[in-house]
């Protein structure tokens, strides 16, 4: 009998302990994020989060492009069909109110809630912060990282060429003067100095941003609680903007419409010196199997223009809709998904962790170079216009920047009509 | 015993039961989302800014009126219509004529001339984009070749707004030629024989008999391909963004980008309205003349 009863504790131990270490359990979560192969690699990984906390996971994952229209028709200030959603950081202005802010996300029962200064890198936080809080947790460390051909540089006998016509040594070029000096030389050796991006895309705004902090301008800045005002200085923008045409002069055959696709072709192919990327995208150029350049290339801060160094960032952030029934649930997997532990393993299939543990680990930093370079570009990090209305500002700038690097019009009527264009954006919704 | 009420219903209903089912499914997908449409094209309905939205009045109307954009994107939309529609057409035609006619593996040839028809928007222009890449595409190769200079043709505005032109023009044409063909090979041979007989050349008998006989297949063959050109979308998308600049934002991209770029459903819903106003005018007069050719 005491023997029967001796089994009957253990198992009450056991079925208790079970339960007790799944606190939320009988909760589901709908959890909606960009497909790539990140997000992939963490929905393998949600069985053992869902094993330890009881938590069911819906693990939506759409095109990056799509997620806002998803969020706008699923999202309200009065209903959530998402308890977690990612956003891009040019959208948080658009709708970081919908989202609870992070200083009121409930604390982890099983996993640390983030501190957003103390455990992530130095800048990335910014991106979810809006109208006087962050709205939600930065999942990916997102910013220009500076890729240049160290084989190049490190070639003797053109450094010693160098040395001779320009009067200073071949290094990794720290100004865009310097850039342009080293495109103009390899040119002679059928080396592009430069990829730009032109295509009619996102990324066309974020270079002419990039140029025009570089040159110690930008497009907008907020007056007050809920204005803005447009201080794009018309000298400064003509130069950054003349300067990007004289990089391109360097540029590879068709420059004039280079998207991502192409810029990865003609950079792992050998043929570009030095160009911007985005972090998700370098674990491409050091694939052997898909790069003639890997293993051959230095990651680092942009070069600076005449006033600083400017790197465009561009974080995710998991944000919890106000109207979510699951929040403690939901935050719960975001702590998951931030934490340490999950980070070692997203790490591997090419997560750029938000962490500065994971990110200047000794043990990662040897595996994967371009850790170093991204924690150096987010201090120079840089946001683009912080608007509600940011698609329509960032289409005024982007098809005036390509008109004006492409030729159609001279910089001066191209910043002319940017700054016209976005005043128009202004005045038609009422700022 | 079949009462007279019943008599009634089983006399005059069955057609009625048996058209219920498609009346249902028209007014649900078709015309509650039209009648919506039309709703919120009098309100200002941000998709995002439940707080921001309103009734308006025709203030969306009025002010598509002024916006330079949507006259700019209307004029493109109908450029692109009224050149890509006419080639088509006679390319169809020429084609179908060629091959009406018996020869070793000419069903061969008929079939494969299909094949861009069944391409998909997306992958056609994708496809376009990547010939037309200037250092490695197939038909810059091919005209580097022939002596044209290396160009980014979709980075320029004129260039790039015939690539489009012409992408829709080699993936519809055999659409034009399958129904040309069609009515082709309904013309009575007799009617051909007897124009041999008295002497007609070769565009006589196009003139005068294969063109008035064809009329109303070249109709319904034009209104199919006039609806699908009024709503081009993802292979314009997907070549060119709308760009350079808004060199390529025809009238559906710029309704999709006030939809779902900008969230103004309102706005975007207004155009719509517009743009099937402009559809259905067409399609009207196209079928009136029709009609009025089938009963002369």
């Amino acid at each position: 009998m005491r023997k029967a009863g001796k089994y009957f504790l253990i198992l009450v131990l056991l079925v208790s302990t079970f339960l007790f270490s799944q606190p939320y359990k009988g909760s589901t979560i709908k959890v909606l994020v960009w497909d790539d192969a990140l997000t992939v690699a963490v929905e393998s990984m949600i069985k053992q989060f869902e094993n330890e906390t009881g938590i069911k996971v819906v693990f939506e994952r759409i095109p990056s492009g799509s997620i806002l229209e998803k969020l706008a028709l699923s999202v309200s200030g009065s209903k959530a069909d998402y308890d977690l959603v990612s956003v891009d950081e040019p959208f948080v202005p658009q709708v970081g109110n919908l989202f609870m802010p992070y200083s009121a996300w409930p604390e982890g029962k099983i996993y640390s809630k983030i501190d957003l200064e103390r455990d992530l890198i130095p800048g990335v936080a910014e991106g979810s912060f809006w109208n006087g809080e962050y709205r939600g947790l930065p999942i990916n460390g997102n910013v220009y990282v500076w890729l240049t051909r160290k084989d190049i540089v490190n070639n003797e006998q053109y450094k010693k060429e160098f040395m001779q016509k320009y009067g200073y040594e071949l290094d990794i070029p720290q100004t865009f003067d310097q850039l342009l000096d080293i495109s103009e030389y390899l040119s002679t050796k059928g080396i592009y100095g430069f990829a730009p991006f032109t295509k009619n895309a996102e990324g066309a705004t974020c270079e002419a941003i990039f140029m025009f902090e570089s040159y110690g301008t930008n497009v907008l800045v907020q007056v007050g609680e809920h204005d803005f005002e447009v201080v794009l200085d018309k000298e400064k923008a003509v130069e950054a903007l003349k300067m990007y045409k004289e990089l391109c002069k360097f540029a590879p055959p068709g420059w004039e419409d280079m998207g991502h696709s192409e810029r990865i072709a003609a950079f792992n192919q050998g043929k570009v010196f030095s160009m911007f990327q985005w972090p998700a995208i370098v674990p491409d150029h050091e694939n052997k199997d898909q790069s003639v350049v890997a293993g051959k290339i230095y990651y680092g801060a942009p070069p600076a223009g005449p006033a600083k160094r400017a790197a465009i960032r561009g974080t995710w952030m998991l944000g919890i809709p106000n109207a979510s029934k699951n929040k403690e649930a939901a935050a719960e997997f975001a702590y998951w998904w931030s934490s340490y532990e999950a980070g070692k393993e997203l790490v591997k299939v090419g997560m750029t962790p938000a962490r500065t543990d994971l990110l200047l680990d000794p043990k990662y930093v040897e595996q994967k170079p371009y850790f170093v370079g991204i924690f150096n570009s987010m201090r120079y990090s840089v946001s683009r216009p912080r608007i509600e209305k940011y698609a329509e500002v960032s289409d005024v700038i982007k098809v005036n920047w390509l008109a004006g690097v492409t030729g159609r019009v001279t910089p001066e009527v191209a910043i002319d009509n940017i700054i016209k264009g976005v005043n128009e954006v202004l005045e038609k919704y009422g700022y | 015993m079949v009462t007279k009420k019943e008599k009634r219903i089983g006399e005059k209903s069955p057609v009625l039961y048996f058209i219920l089912p498609a009346i249902i499914l028209v007014a649900v997908i078709l015309i509650f989302p039209l009648l919506f449409a039309l709703g919120i094209s009098f309100f200002n309905w941000d998709l995002i800014d439940e707080s921001a939205r309103g009734f308006i009045g025709f203030s969306n109307f009025v002010n598509i009126f002024k916006d330079k954009s949507f006259w700019n994107a209307l004029f493109l939309q109908l450029g692109f219509i009224f050149i890509a529609i006419p080639i088509e057409t006679v390319i169809g035609f020429f084609v179908a004529m060629l091959l009406n006619r018996e020869f070793k593996g000419v069903k061969v040839i008929r079939s494969l001339l299909l094949l861009p028809v069944f391409v998909l928007p997306v992958l056609s222009g994708l496809t376009w984009r990547l010939m037309l890449q200037p250092e490695y595409g197939a038909i810059s190769f091919l005209l580097t070749k022939i002596g044209v200079s290396q160009t980014t043709w979709l980075a320029k505005p004129t260039t790039a707004y015939a690539a489009v032109i012409i992408q829709d023009i080699w993936r519809m044409w055999p659409f034009m030629f399958m129904f040309l063909y069609s009515g082709l090979i309904n013309i009575p041979p007799s009617l051909i024989e007897a124009a041999d007989l008295d002497g007609a050349g070769f565009w006589d008998k196009v003139f005068k008999i294969i063109l008035p006989l064809l009329k109303p297949t070249f109709t319904t063959a034009i209104l199919l391909r006039l609806i699908d050109a009024l709503r081009i979308f993802s292979e314009v998308f997907v070549m060119t963004e709308g760009g350079p600049g808004n060199a390529t934002t025809l009238l559906s991209l710029y309704i999709y980008k006030q939809a779902f770029r900008y969230f103004n459903i309102g706005y975007a819903s207004a155009m719509g309205i517009i743009l099937t106003i402009i559809s259905l005018t067409i399609a009207i007069f196209l079928v009136r003349k029709n009609m009025m050719m089938e009963s002369a």
